[in-house]
């Protein structure tokens, strides 16, 4: 069984991605299915599964907030609940795309809700007219029920509470900040594995280092007694190969080290084509320099080997913890050195039966390679007093397809980057980088414009002007003290580039910019979608968006 | 003289007297609200690309937004939005929420099942009806006070009387021809007589996770054709492998589609959107797969190839229709400066953009003012010669029509004519142009004509 999978997985990307056991899509997609199609080509229905089993949470039901939950609602996530304690505001509803003059005095958390379950019949919708504080300081069980908290507009203080609260339940938290141009999000979600991140090149043929199988292959090719057709139709992998082993034999039994060897070896494949536009060929020698870095396991995969979750596994390990010490193991021991082979071939000019056999013993030794894998699986499970195949077999599978571009992110805590290890001396840096996409500028700014809530001055944008801006001055001179930024230096930021920040904050007027609320749905909404399908690589950890001058900016906070 | 070459020549005197041009277009864009809005004015040298990405004003503050002026410069705003589609119901719904009233909407295209997942306007009632008049009818309703005027058909049935009533023209087209047709149509339409005559025009469009914004001032910025050599044309494979060497599930469902159909069903095209038609080939392609030891034939990949479908989410295009409007209201209120003039977003890996001013190509064949050189062989037949012109990345025609000053070398159209010149397509190059020539194309990629310049090569 595990054999017909394996062969149906290993050709094209899109079918790649599609086939969960037991689901072989062969008939007419059901409406279901048509109405996901467009996003089915990129999360598969493994990722959609993961979608329609989620539970968001969404706190305070601003723009930006509805904005997020739209894009989610649409591609199919299970089920969503928005708290918010406020009533309907003229205002709202010129903000709120869900939202309309009918609701005015309404809760905002229903009314919102409402429109939002319209979008999509399969999603589950529920509201809470509580405020977000309330849950946060009083009734901590309420988060039990999410996968997810996406919160927006919330101060720092709370934040902080929420974050915490999340960290004891290993639920991946989003913070969102959106006035006026200026937009910020923060992803707080512990460790954070990826197997399928979906590199845009992720070809591996091993060519420095061909399995046994290959040459035996290649030698079966007659250069010489071919007519000009067959000639034409050598996949360039057989080319390669058969011209590099009669290299070997008058190099020392060496590859073609150097940049003027691979040259060498590149004139010496021209020499051999037999018209001018031979395409085989032309892909041959086109692909010559992936000689130049030799088959090894990236660095990045090294240090996850290295990672103390990898070395002691227990039975509290998650799976891709069991599987990669698992690879780390067959790296060892089967592999000599190398990851499990992935199997797949890219398209190449040649013939069907060559580009087919070749493709077979790519499949095969990648099958060979899997089965190896298992066996570890199995056995690590067995040794932590786990059933041998409480893993699933695709997953398996995955990891080893996907081996050289697995990812781990471990998210700072917000305490971290608030209080216990504040990033003080990067900040600092940033902040006096004069690149264009810098936008660090808007974290000190809303962070000052918390410290004004926090100490019980009303909105910003409700003081005159001038004393508003004072105040904000003051905040955000505070804000950078907090740095260690030596006050002359402060004054100085604020004097030459800093201060316009701060006055265009209070004209803002603490108000949400219906494009810029939606972009930052967009983006917040594409993130959640990564961290829930555990597909695509998100952010790590903070993005800040400038819609002055239409530029993001990520940091590590 | 020619009409192309009149038009080269009105280009030439334009860019003589582009300085003047920047002042009279920044006093047009802004004549409206100018009156009080001195903050504004001080800062909207718009078009001078050396500061584009400063902060407007002194120290560069800015209007408070629920100022006056802006809300003035919004209503005096008529703006043309073409595309109702996954960027176009978010484009609706965002300048609906940023405050302009007039808003006008093109769209030739009917609600399908398939794009409920993200163009949040439809429910699956609408299937079937126009996107533009539902669109329309489901923004106004919820939002108070504003007019939008759909138009259910394509950007091809108006005419530039139509498209100069606008003063912006947004665009979520998912199509390279009809940005090429409105770019060009923009483009001609300005008249250095007259300043209101040039229409920025906003172009977004996403694939996916990535997607771009950009904003074209037609003829002075660089324009959608200028940068045609960036998209690649789709994915299409060689018609031998097709027919004598699949290696792929993607050959086999080309053959079933491009060579079996019409072989079996010689008079009728097959309907992508039928179910009995993609289930045939679907069935052929699976046949031919088996045959060639081929795995991977699936209903569902021979739907992506047969349609073309470029995968589509809506999270990006709500990026990118948000950052499209953004710009928007930055050009019609002048509260900040617009984007000069592309962005490029990339969602896959992290989140990534990359903000760059595009540069105008000075042979562009819309807005430059050079003709293109072309090398040609003299021992090339015209009919190759045609290929040529269909395959180069930076002319992508379809149907070219072809003729120098004083002859026509190949004309698609009108019937007698095609006939009439068909002979020529067998003849050589070096028979029927000589060295520093002028071909004049004519294609129906284009509303314009482009212009060649002949270097003949030696004959080998």
């Amino acid at each position: 069984m595990l054999c017909d999978e394996l062969e149906l997985h290993a050709v094209g990307q899109a079918l790649d991605e599609l086939l969960v056991p037991g689901t072989i899509m062969t008939a007419v997609p059901d409406l279901k299915a048509q109405k996901y199609d467009r996003q089915l080509r990129l999360w598969a229905a493994s990722g959609q599964a993961a979608l329609e089993n989620a539970q968001v949470c969404l706190l305070n039901a601003t723009t930006t907030g509805t904005e997020i939950l739209k894009n989610l609602i649409l591609p199919g996530i299970g089920a969503f609940t928005i708290v918010d304690d406020e009533v309907v505001s003229e205002i709202d509803i010129q903000r709120n795309f869900f939202l309309d003059t009918s609701c005015i005095g309404s809760p905002k958390s229903k009314s919102t809700m409402q429109f939002l379950q319209e979008l999509n019949v399969d999603v589950k919708a529920n509201y809470e007219e509580k405020s977000a504080g309330y849950y946060i300081d009083e009734n901590h069980a309420f988060f039990d029920q999410f996968t997810m908290v996406i919160a927006t507009s919330l101060h720092e203080a709370h934040a902080l509470k929420l974050a915490s609260i999340c960290q004891a339940r290993n639920t991946p938290l989003f913070l969102i900040k959106c006035v006026g141009f200026a937009g910020m999000f923060r992803i707080q979600a512990g460790e954070h594995t990826i197997i399928e991140t979906h590199p845009e090149n992720a070809t591996d043929l091993r060519l420095d280092v061909p399995f046994p199988e290959i040459l035996e292959y290649v030698k079966s090719f007659n250069f010489a007694n071919m007519d000009s057709s067959e000639h034409g139709h050598v996949p360039f992998i057989v080319i390669l190969q058969h011209f590099l082993q009669a290299w070997k034999l008058s190099h020392d039994g060496k590859l073609p080290e150097s940049y003027a060897e691979r040259n060498e070896f590149k004139e010496l494949l021209k020499k051999e084509m037999r018209s001018f536009d031979e395409e085989n060929f032309e892909e041959a020698i086109a692909n010559v320099w992936r000689l130049a870095s030799p088959s090894k396991v990236p660095d990045k995969v090294k240090e996850i080997f290295k990672e103390p979750k990898c070395e002691n596994i227990t039975k509290e390990s998650s799976n891709f913890w069991i599987i990669a010490r698992a690879i780390k193991d067959f790296v060892y021991h089967e592999g000599a050195g190398l990851l499990p082979t992935p199997g797949k071939l890219p398209d190449m000019k040649a013939d069907t039966k060559s580009y087919v056999q070749l493709q077979q013993i790519y499949r095969q030794k990648a099958l060979q390679d899997l089965e190896a894998v298992k066996a570890r699986v199995q056995s690590l499970l067995t040794e932590v007093g786990l059933l041998p195949d409480a893993i699933d077999a695709r997953e398996i599978e995955e990891f080893c397809k996907h081996a050289q571009f697995v990812k781990v992110i471990r998210y700072r805590s917000l305490e971290d980057e608030l209080i216990r290890k504040v990033h003080k001396s990067e900040i600092s840096q940033w902040l006096e980088e004069s690149d264009p996409t810098n936008n660090i500028v808007h974290y000190i700014i809303f962070r000052a414009a918390d410290r004004l809530a926090n100490n019980q001055i009303q909105s910003v944008g409700q003081k005159e002007e001038d004393a508003a801006v004072k105040a904000l001055e003051e905040a955000t001179r505070q804000v950078l003290s907090s740095m260690d930024i030596p006050q002359d230096k402060v004054t100085y930021m604020l004097d030459s580039h800093l201060r316009k920040y701060v006055v265009n904050f209070v004209r803002y007027n603490g108000s949400e910019l219906p494009n810029i609320a939606s972009l930052m749905g967009g983006l917040v909404a594409q993130e959640v979608i990564k961290v829930i399908t555990r597909q695509y690589i998100p952010i790590d950890n903070t993005c800040i968006y400038d819609g002055m001058t239409a530029t993001t900016s990520i940091y590590d906070l | 003289m020619t009409v192309p070459e009149a038009k080269r020549q009105r280009r030439e005197n334009m860019l003589d007297v582009q300085d003047e041009n920047n002042i009279s277009l920044q006093s047009n864009l802004h004549h409206e609200f100018n009156n009080n809005a001195d903050r504004v004015l001080e800062d909207s040298d718009m078009i001078d690309d050396s500061e584009e990405l400063e902060a407007p004003g002194e120290n560069g503050e800015i209007l408070p937004l629920d100022s006056d002026q802006i809300k003035t410069a919004l209503n005096a705003c008529k703006i043309l939005v073409i595309g109702a589609g996954g960027l176009g119901c978010e484009i609706l719904k965002n300048l609906a929420l940023t405050g302009f009233k007039d808003i006008h909407v093109i769209d030739m295209d009917t609600i399908d099942l398939s794009n409920l997942n993200r163009q949040f306007l439809f429910r699956s009632t609408d299937v079937g009806k126009s996107k533009a008049l539902v669109a329309s009818e489901f923004v106004m309703n919820r939002v108070p006070g504003i007019k939008i005027t759909p138009f259910f058909g394509k950007i091809q049935d108006k005419d530039e009387d139509y498209y100069s009533q606008f003063q912006i023209v947004i665009c979520g087209l998912d199509s390279i021809e009809a940005r090429r047709w409105i770019n060009a149509m923009l483009v001609n339409m300005v008249d250095d007589e007259s300043p209101e005559s040039l229409k920025p025009m906003i172009d977004g469009g996403t694939e996916g996770f990535k997607g771009q914004a950009r904003v074209i001032l037609p003829t002075i910025t660089s324009c959608y054709e200028c940068s045609l050599d960036m998209f690649n044309k789709p994915n299409s494979f060689p018609i031998c492998t097709i027919a004598n060497t699949p290696r792929l599930p993607e050959h086999c469902i080309e053959w079933a589609s491009v060579l079996e159909w019409p072989r079996v069903f010689p008079d009728q095209k097959y309907d992508t959107d039928n179910p009995e038609h993609i289930s045939w080939l679907y069935e052929k392609a699976s046949k031919r797969a088996q045959q060639f030891n081929i795995t991977g034939v699936t209903y569902f990949l021979t739907q992506g190839v047969v349609k073309n479908i470029i995968p589509a989410i809506a999270s990006t295009n709500a990026v990118i229709a948000a950052a499209c409007c953004n710009e928007a209201f930055k050009i019609a209120t002048s509260v900040a400066p617009f984007l000069n003039n592309y962005m490029m977003y990339t969602g896959n890996d992290g989140i990534y953009t990359y903000t760059f001013e595009h540069q105008k190509k000075p042979d562009c064949p819309v807005c430059g003012t050079i003709a293109i050189k072309i090398d040609v062989n003299p021992e090339m037949l015209l009919e190759d010669f045609l290929d040529v012109l269909k395959e180069k990345p930076d002319t992508q025609l379809k149907k070219p029509s072809l003729r120098t000053a004083t002859k026509s070398l190949y004309m698609q159209a009108p019937p007698a004519l095609e006939k009439a010149s068909r002979p020529n397509l067998l003849l050589k190059m070096g028979d029927l142009v000589g060295d520093g020539d002028e071909i004049t194309v004519t294609d129906v990629a284009l509303p314009v004509s482009m212009q060649l310049k002949v270097t003949m090569l030696k004959a080998q």
